[in-house]
């Protein structure tokens, strides 16, 4: 499997720092929902990024600014320009639920916005749980909107809807809400409160993680998860919250460049 | 019964799949799920004296008939990788091979002292895209004598790592007169990967290293020829084997045992399928055990 070169159709600035991008495959990858892809973006680098919607032909990929790579493509990469992505990698979401309820904080959410879709779609009650730094750095809200039974907005500074984190709002939400799912995606300390509450109460719960990931398909080991060897780009990025609270590595450890094991970065 | 079991240069193995080096990086956790999967031995990851980010993506190109890899021996270096091979020790029960990247005797040793928790060394000697490690030393056998002669005198147990480009033979020759214990064979072979329509190298690292279906006559031959020339040194016989098939073909070769790396992609089940089909290839041929296969091509 190589590279599809894909066509960039449009670029929409979400946010500081974070823009969405409408691809036109060549070929369609019948992604699913928490499956992601490597863009490639010749002589800089390649970086994964979560499938955020796929439809007739057209990748959807929100892309925050972080280092070298997502910098030059939001610097460099115009609408009519190419970019290059292999995939669909890793294993997605599953999607039998039958009244869910996501959780998602800053670029988590754009996962989360493709499997909310998927899931109203297939006629389950979808209600989501959104947390950003304040209202400029609120994004997909009105999408979401178009597709979940409720839509519950958290900011740290208070400056639109809850005064908080997406946590603190997910705990007040999730008591009464009779969910039979939970599904997250953003920080891992942010997942891992999710997680735990929502294994406590015998509730299933699938996260999205993400760890540097060099080859995608599983040979290398950077992406590993200790003690159990699972690898975030092909048995993952989703997990099901009894396995990650098993892990040592949920939470607490990432593996830098070199495969060291380090602190999970904030 | 076949006995699946092999001694391998003083080393007894369950059975002679072994998980090449490089594959399953450096996670305790993976190499337990090979051995729950069945693998007779691991190899670690090739370790440096100091850690080694690697290259920039992208570092591995798929090809329908094998893998371009270019990740450029990442590792966390002598010392990390001391302790993870402690913790493999307490958790496995299979022998553990560490692989380890140096370029003067003074350097080997001293990750070799590093590490300790493992059942043999082996000298990699074949990476074929960094520079001053690896391929280098393909092009100078009397720095892999060097190092091979101080880590038997101080009590190693010392495999080296080929590459199929090269005088080989040359490299094995001196490796053999320093008293090394067994090869491996092969690594991957110098190979590159343009993009048509991005008209640019796709490797971060430019020039990588072909593994997988593609380099398995290669690796055949190249065992078949060390076999030759020194049939008491046992080969773990290293390339393409996707299937029972490939792997039975470098044990007629002369391998003692067969690595698997680029096949594992497909899953740790690839570790079952070889050994079921190894096992029933010797029943329905009627030979009584692995070793009595290993170099028949030869008679
Ligand atoms: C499964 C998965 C899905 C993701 N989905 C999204 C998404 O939908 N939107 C989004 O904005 N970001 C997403 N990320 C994070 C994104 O991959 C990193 O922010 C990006 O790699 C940073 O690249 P850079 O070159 O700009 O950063 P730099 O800091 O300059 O370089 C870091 C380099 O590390 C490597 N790397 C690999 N994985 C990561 C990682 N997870 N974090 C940081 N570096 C990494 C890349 O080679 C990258 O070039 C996802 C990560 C994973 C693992
Ligand atoms: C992703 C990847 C990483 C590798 N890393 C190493 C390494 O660190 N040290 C080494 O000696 N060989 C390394 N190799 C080479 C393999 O150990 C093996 O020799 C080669 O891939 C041929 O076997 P295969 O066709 O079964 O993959 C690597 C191979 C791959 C595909
Ligand atoms: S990134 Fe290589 S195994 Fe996951």
């Amino acid at each position: 499997m190589g590279y599809t070169r894909a066509r960039v159709a449009e670029v929409l600035d979400l946010a500081p720092s974070v823009k969405m991008y409408i691809l036109e495959l060549s070929r369609p990858f019948g992604s699913q929902p928490g499956q992601y892809v490597m863009v490639w973006l010749p002589g800089v680098g390649e970086f994964p990024v979560s499938v955020a919607g796929e439809k007739g032909g057209a990748l959807r990929l929100v892309v925050a600014r972080k280092g070298r790579a997502t910098g030059y493509m939001h610097e460099r990469v115009a609408e009519g320009g190419y970019v290059f992505v292999r995939g669909p990698l890793g294993r997605g979401f599953r999607l039998d639920a039958r009244k869910a309820l996501l959780v998602g904080g800053g670029y988590g959410a754009a996962p989360l916005l493709y499997l909310a879709e998927r899931l109203s779609g297939a006629g389950a009650t979808v209600h989501a749980v959104l947390g950003f730094r304040s209202r400029e750095h609120a994004l997909l809200v009105e999408d979401f909107r178009r597709v979940a039974g409720e839509v519950w907005v958290a900011t740290e500074d208070g400056s639109e809807g809850f005064k908080g984190t997406a946590v603190d709002l997910f705990e007040r939400v999730f008591p009464g809400g009779g969910y039979d799912a939970v599904y997250t995606c953003g920080k891992e300390l942010m997942m891992e409160k999710v997680v735990r509450r929502a294994v406590e109460a015998g509730v299933r719960v699938q996260a999205s993680l993400e760890r540097i990931i060099k080859c995608g398909v599983g040979v290398c080991g950077a992406c590993a998860l200790e003690p159990l060897g699972l690898r975030v780009c092909s048995d993952g990025p989703v997990f099901d919250g009894e396995t990650l609270l098993s892990l040592e590595d949920f939470g607490r450890y990432w593996r830098d460049h070199s495969g060291r094991r380090v602190p999970l970065p904030p | 019964m076949v006995e699946l079991s092999v001694e391998v240069a003083g080393l007894r193995l369950r059975n002679p799949v072994v998980v090449a080096s490089g594959v399953l990086g450096v996670s305790v956790g993976l190499m337990k799920r090979a051995e729950d999967a069945g693998a007779g031995a691991v190899t670690s990851k090739t370790v440096t004296l100091n850690p080694r980010e690697g290259y920039p993506n992208p570092v591995v190109y798929e090809l329908d008939y094998g893998l371009v890899n270019s990740m450029g021996l990442p590792n966390p270096g002598a010392e990390e990788m001391g302790r993870i091979l402690r913790e493999a020790r307490r958790v496995l029960g299979i022998p553990v091979i560490a692989s380890i990247g140096a370029s003067t005797p003074d350097e080997a040793l001293r990750i070799a002292e590093a590490l300790e928790g493992f059942d043999a060394l082996e000298l990699n000697a074949s990476c074929p895209h960094v520079k001053g490690l690896g391929a280098d030393l393909m092009s100078d056998p009397d720095a892999v004598y060097g190092i091979v002669s101080a880590l038997k005198s101080s009590g190693y147990r010392v495999f080296l790592k080929l590459s199929p480009h090269g005088d080989y033979l040359a490299v094995a020759r001196k490796a053999y007169s320093a008293g090394v214990d067994g090869f491996t064979a092969i690594n991957t072979a110098k190979a590159m990967v343009i993009d048509v329509y991005a008209r640019k190298p796709v490797l971060g690292g430019v020039v990588g290293g072909l593994s997988g279906r593609a380099i398995h006559p290669i690796a055949v031959r190249v065992v078949y020829e060390l076999h030759r020339e020194f049939p008491e040194v046992p080969v773990i016989g290293t390339g393409g084997v996707e299937g029972w098939v490939e792997a039975v073909e470098l044990i007629l070769a002369g391998a003692s045992a067969v690595g698997v790396g680029t096949a594992l992609k497909r899953g740790f089940e690839v570790i079952g399928e070889i050994l079921g089909g190894i096992e029933r290839y010797l029943r329905d041929e009627g030979f009584p055990s692995v070793e009595s296969i290993v170099g028949l091509a030869h008679k």
